[in-house]
């Protein structure tokens, strides 16, 4: 399960300050316990050392089916998890182990815009207390100011600055996300994990928040990781897409190169299954259907984790875990097919 | 809200109504008998006599109906007399025990000092060890600690008062020789020396009532936290680079405590009613020693107040109790 | 009750009265009772429970009570009355009490013959309940002849004539406080029956029904060096045991009585040397009772249990013999009470001059009464059981839930199983079986059942009226609302008569002479076969000087209590 020495390869791209975050072999190992008495007998392994890089004012979308460590990834690189293995750098600086002042500090300039926008605001909390909460904590900002700035932030994201005395539940899903965004930006952060912001949405609202987003992260120049299972969203949203299974990060490119000519048979799959706006390429559309059920996490295939479904697996597959190879210019795979 | 409480306690009145009815035609259709308790040499000619004299034979109807008058009329005719000075109820036959001749009120008043205070005492000391060890068994899931705590909830909750009682009792009576078993309810604490001999005489029956309070309540505390542990309101928090104090405190708790206080004000009515077995035991002789002898002697009369007492209490505590879950979380709206 | 000091408890008792150190009234503190069952009210008349008049024996005082011995002593009397000393009249139609002069209530006042005169309304008010009334019954007048003698005239000729005023149950309470309590005014006077004006050593200071009473030293006592204690602080509630281990293990009680607690239990905690144990034997007698009528739940409901249908297997005196055989009382007695019980054949075991001391029952005979099973037609069946025209001898046995008398139960049965006959047990809560409700159908008088046991006492030392409730004309039937002490439905002429003859004869020689017969008679009837004699027990800690746990009340002589140093 280590990757390949290529890891090592990698090279910053432009300089130094084009990649905002870089992460390297991460992995994370939830334990899990039996018992009356809660034994540890073993781990998930929801990240199981995966690669990326994200350049700063551009964003990464990171797709793959349900269950395959997507917000896993997105939370240990915002430290909401303590990483098991690997190395997390943050605008050139190791974040992997920092703790207290540093750690809190460091997440002023790191947010998360969650799946859920119901579940992810305190139900006892008045959305203008949602909201400033942290600016008590990191900015020192006092009543007033402090006002001045929550109005400005639901403004941002359109919503009515009288709003902030109301409670979450008083909203509907589509302002409940505009608030979770909102509390995001309070602290003028570089980047943002969404994790599936879109998902738990209407399909009339999608767009309107999908919009938001874009006309923030120009407002803002801010740096997304974009987390998704809709590889149409993806491919509106995203410059950079990284395809994930079981805890790996299968492929990695620009998003024209990938949705043009994948390189991996998972990526293959994925986007045989996504419907394309031509009718004539659409009936010439053969969809690659996967056979049998995603492994569990915890007890993941040797060799290449996508072996068991992969319709083009030889036995090398079985015995050697592909390298994370570098293919060109900025296109990473792992398949012993793409050599 | 005050519309809806009023709304509440109306319609609590005919289920009130319904339920004094049916305490009485249960204690009614129960076999026993008040003299039941009397010497068998006292010749069945003077039981009859004695049966008459507390209007046992009387018709049921008649009964119950001079029951309501007394618990409904008399009763607070006479609470207003001892407030204001008067004398409106001068004459008028209060709710008579069977078994003492006394107002069964005045045996509640004198019993309810006792019952508050040890009963009482045991909830709020069991409610402020539990949540904290609540606390920390949920944040620290499966770690030493919450596996002691988990284990020591099992014993309190498995262990009957009557077997920790008495075990106190051997340890800290007898053995040690550091605390009376018997509880003096006739203690007046006006001097340091009083204090000390009120708090030890409390020590154990506190302890062995509060015992099952943390269990239970330190458990219910443990996985409201666990619950709201998981939720994404509190990686928000943690993400908005709240330390862990806040998070815990603030968020976690505040949101964990809305049930927990839900069962703790469901709790309060049984702190009136007292604790049977341990009362017993310690001979606090409260509220719910005071009832058992009267079930155990027939007395109808205490027993059919004390409990529709307890009914109304818990009616009233019902209502606490969702008026607070209002209050503590704004999600719900009583209009 | 009558609680008389067994021979065997006599030389215990006899140690504790060490002579008292000649103190000064309250000079010793207070004295510290433990009762597990509470007092519920101070008042006697209202009560009749064993806990209420013995807390009460502390405040109020009869003209005369009962000592260890089980004889009479002048209490508020000068003397006690007789026919000698010219007290009762020759024809036995009246007698005459005259008071010690210059008694006082506690609150300062005189005792006079009115409050005497006025005690005799009090309980005799039809309509007031009062629980001593039975005392008070063939009473023609009670009347005041001057400020200090009172004279009581009998409708009928009465030999035992001290049943009123006599003893703990019918105690002097004073005319003045109780003037507005008559009738059925007497359950309001809550003030009265709590905190009753006495002339006894102590004096209610603070009653709380249930839980406890504090007393103090009566003031007005008559003898001004007496009680030895300032007060008397008297708790109640929990259990029996408890209430042995307050007195024998952790000392912070001077006395805890009725100590129904396993014998070995208590003896274990009496080594510890911190108290003692006393057992006092009266005239309790664990005893089981045969139903001589048919209970069957076939019968019309009228008829059920009454002479109507005699029982048809036990009206058969063999086999009510053969069940007494096969029984081997002297192991259930030591089994269920230890030295704390005795076995007897005997329902009356005392005072001694009324014992007839009968021994033949004690020992256990199974092949006899196999035997006259056999005899009176009761072959084993293919399953051993017994049976007789193709009935089975299946008998069902009721007592109350009681881990002693359950035990009892289940030995007895297997006992009567060796014989061949099958039992069915029952147990019920001793509230329901002791219950008077008419509509019950558990009540020991309904006795809906084959077999029956409980403790069955005299509450007064002459046996006169505990045994005529065996009398035909006290067997309950359900025009008497199913009451009547008579509860096996025993029937003898023979019995009767003696009986009668009973109520005419003043002698206590000829008396006991006609006890002692009657004993046997019913005794060789075995339409109740006594068990065990069984001891009341108490506990005092070593520092109570002075107690002596017998006497009408276990607190007859309260006054000469006092701390030893
Ligand atoms: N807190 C947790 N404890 C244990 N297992 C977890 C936890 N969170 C996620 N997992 C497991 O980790 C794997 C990845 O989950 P997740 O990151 O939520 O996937 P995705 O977001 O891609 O749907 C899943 O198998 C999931 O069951
Ligand atoms: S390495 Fe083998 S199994 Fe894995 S994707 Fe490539 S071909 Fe399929
Ligand atoms: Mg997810």
């Amino acid at each position: 399960m280590m990757s390949e020495p290529g890891v090592l390869t990698i090279k910053p791209q432009a300089g130094p300050d084009d990649v905002l975050l870089r992460i390297i072999d991460l992995t994370l190992h939830f334990p899990t316990y039996r018992g009356v008495l809660g034994r540890q007998v073993g781990g998930i392994r929801a990240v199981d050392g995966v690669n990326l890089e994200v350049r700063r004012g551009r964003t990464l979308g990171l797709v793959g089916e349900s269950g395959c460590g997507k917000t896993t990834t997105g939370r240990v690189i915002l430290r909401l998890y303590d990483p098991t293995g690997g190395r997390i750098e943050f605008d050139g600086e190791d974040i992997t182990h920092i703790q207290g002042k540093k750690l809190r500090r460091m997440r002023a300039r790191m947010q998360m815009i969650f799946q859920d926008p119901q579940a992810c605001l305190n139900p006892r909390m008045t959305v203008g207390s949602i909201i400033a909460e942290p600016l008590n904590e990191h900015r020192a900002l006092k009543g007033k100011e402090k006002e001045k700035r929550t109005r400005e932030l639901l403004d941002a994201v359109g919503l009515n600055p009288k709003f902030a005395n109301r409670y979450p539940h008083e909203f509907s899903g589509g302002q409940r996300q505009r608030i979770g965004i909102a509390r995001a930006l309070a602290l003028n952060p570089d980047f943002i994990v969404c994790d599936e912001p879109i998902a738990a949405l209407d399909v009339s609202i999608q767009a309107q928040v999908v919009n938001l987003l874009k006309d923030l992260q120009e407002q803002f120049s801010l740096t997304y990781l974009f987390i998704s299972h809709d590889l149409s969203m993806v491919r509106h949203l995203c410059e950079d897409v990284a395809v994930m299974y079981l805890g790996k990060v299968m492929e990695l490119g620009p998003r024209d190169l990938i949705y043009k000519d994948p390189m991996h048979p998972y990526t293959k799959a994925l986007l045989s299954a996504v419907p394309v706006p031509d009718p004539r390429v659409e009936r010439a559309r053969q969809r690659i259907i996967l056979k049998g059920d995603l492994p569990s996490p915890a007890n993941p295939p040797s060799g290449c984790r996508f072996r068991t479904r992969c319709p083009v697996a030889f036995d090398r597959c079985a015995a050697e875990q592909p390298a994370w190879r570098k293919v060109a210019g900025n296109r990473w795979v792992a398949c012993h097919r793409a050599e | 809200m005050l519309n809806y409480a009023i709304r509440r306690l109306l319609m609590a009145v005919p289920t009130l109504f319904l339920i004094s009815l049916m305490i009485f035609s249960l204690l009614k259709l129960a076999p026993g008998d008040p003299l039941s308790q009397l010497p068998l040499t006292i010749p069945p000619e003077v039981r009859e006599k004695m049966r008459a004299a507390l209007g046992v034979d009387e018709p049921l109807i008649v009964q119950y109906l001079l029951w309501l008058k007394q618990f409904f009329v008399i009763e607070p005719l006479r609470g207003f007399d001892i407030l204001f000075g008067t004398h409106l109820s001068d004459g008028m036959q209060r709710i008579i025990s069977w078994q003492t001749r006394g107002p069964v009120f005045s045996m509640i008043a004198e019993r309810l000092p006792q019952t508050l205070l040890v009963v009482g005492l045991a909830y709020i000391v069991g409610v402020l060890i539990a949540v904290p060890i609540g606390i920390v068994s949920a944040y620290k899931q499966y770690s030493v600690f919450d596996q002691i705590g988990t284990f020591l909830s099992m014993l309190g909750l498995a262990v009957p008062p009557f077997f920790s009682g008495v075990l106190a009792i051997l340890i800290f009576a007898v053995y040690l020789d550091w605390l009376p078993t018997i509880y003096n309810t006739n203690l007046i604490v006006n001097s340091w020396s009083n204090f000390t001999e009120q708090f030890l005489q409390m020590a154990m029956p506190v302890m062995v009532l509060a015992v099952q309070t943390i269990a239970s309540i330190s458990r219910y505390l443990r996985s409201s936290m666990l619950d709201n542990l998981e939720q994404d309101y509190v990686r928000t928090a943690r993400a908005k680079g709240m330390g862990e104090n806040v998070v815990v405190f603030i968020h976690v708790l505040r949101n964990s405590m809305i049930p927990v206080v839900t069962v703790i004000t469901l709790g309060l009515p049984s702190v009136f009613g007292g604790a049977i077995v341990t009362e017993q035991i310690f001979r606090v002789n409260g509220i719910g020693q005071l009832l058992i002898t009267a079930i155990y002697a027939n007395d109808v009369p205490t027993v059919q107040t004390l409990a529709f007492i307890f009914a109304v209490l818990i009616v009233v505590f019902n209502l606490i109790a969702d008026l607070l879950y209002g209050v503590l979380d704004p999600r719900i709206r009583y209009d | 009750m009558l609680r008389m000091v067994s021979l065997l408890a006599g030389a215990g008792v006899a140690s504790l009265v060490a002579t008292p150190a000649l103190a000064e009234r309250g000079t010793d503190g207070v004295v510290n009772i433990l009762s597990w069952q509470a007092p519920s009210i101070m008042n006697p008349y209202l009560s009749g429970g064993e806990k209420d008049t013995d807390a009460a024996s502390l405040v109020l005082e009869p003209l005369a009570s009962y000592d260890e011995n089980g004889e009479l002593f002048p209490r508020l009397a000068a003397e006690i009355p007789t026919v000698e000393n010219g007290g009762v009249a020759k024809d036995l139609k009246s007698i005459t009490w005259k008071l010690k002069p210059g008694l006082k209530w506690s609150d300062g006042t005189t005792v006079t013959a009115k409050d005497v005169v006025f005690t005799a309304n009090y309980c005799m008010d039809p309509k007031g309940g009062c629980a001593a009334l039975a005392r008070f019954q063939g009473v023609d007048k009670v009347e005041a002849l001057d400020d200090l003698t009172v004279k009581v005239t009998f409708k009928e000729l009465t030999v035992v004539p001290y049943t009123l005023f006599v003893a703990m149950w019918s105690p002097i309470i004073q005319a003045k406080q109780f003037a507005d309590c008559l009738g059925t005014k007497a359950p309001t006077c809550t003030e009265a029956n709590f905190y009753p004006v006495g002339t006894g050593p102590f004096v209610v200071a603070n009653f709380k029904p249930n839980d406890a009473v504090q007393l103090k030293a009566n003031p007005n006592y008559r003898d001004p060096n007496k009680p030895a204690f300032a007060g008397v602080n008297f708790k109640g509630g929990g259990d029996a045991l408890g209430a042995a281990r307050a007195v024998l293990q952790t000392s912070e009680y001077d006395y805890a009585g009725m100590l129904q607690v396993a014998p070995d239990v208590l003896s274990k905690m009496e080594k510890g040397g911190k108290g003692k144990l006393l057992s006092v034997f009266g005239t309790n007698v664990e005893t089981l009772f045969m139903n001589l009528t048919d209970p069957s739940a076939s019968l019309p409901p009228e008829e059920r249990s009454t002479d109507k249908h005699p029982h048809p297997i036990l009206s058969d005196v063999r086999v009510r013999q053969a069940l007494s055989m096969a029984l081997d009382r002297a192991r259930l007695s030591e089994i269920g009470y230890g030295s704390m019980g005795k076995p007897t054949c005997d329902f009356v075991p005392a005072p001694p001059i009324f014992a007839a001391g009968n021994t033949e029952c004690l020992k256990q005979d199974i092949p006899g009464a196999v035997k006259l099973l056999d005899e009176a037609g009761w072959k084993p069946g293919p399953d051993g059981i017994r049976e007789k025209d193709s009935k089975k001898l299946k008998l069902t046995f009721v007592t109350t839930t009681n881990a002693t008398r359950n035990q009892f139960q289940a030995i007895i049965k297997q006992w009567w199983h060796e014989i061949g006959v099958d039992v069915e047990l029952r147990s019920l809560d001793a509230s329901v079986f002791f219950s008077s409700d008419p509509s019950s159908p558990d009540t020991y008088q309904k006795f809906y059942a084959d077999v029956q046991m409980w403790t069955n006492y005299s509450d007064a030392p002459d046996p006169g009226e505990y045994v005529a409730t065996y009398t035909c004309n006290k067997a309950p039937l359900p025009d008497k609302q199913w009451q009547g002490s008579n509860v096996p439905r025993y029937c003898d002429t023979n019995y009767d008569a003696l009986v009668k003859e009973l109520g005419k004869t003043a002698a206590i020689e000829k008396r006991a002479e006609i006890v002692k017969k009657l004993n046997t008679i019913l005794s060789d009837s075995y339409a109740i076969m006594p068990l065990v004699w069984r001891s009341s027990v108490s506990a005092t800690s070593k520092t109570l000087g002075g107690y002596v746990g017998s006497g009408d009340s276990r607190f007859w002589n309260a006054q000469d209590w006092y701390r030893r140093k």
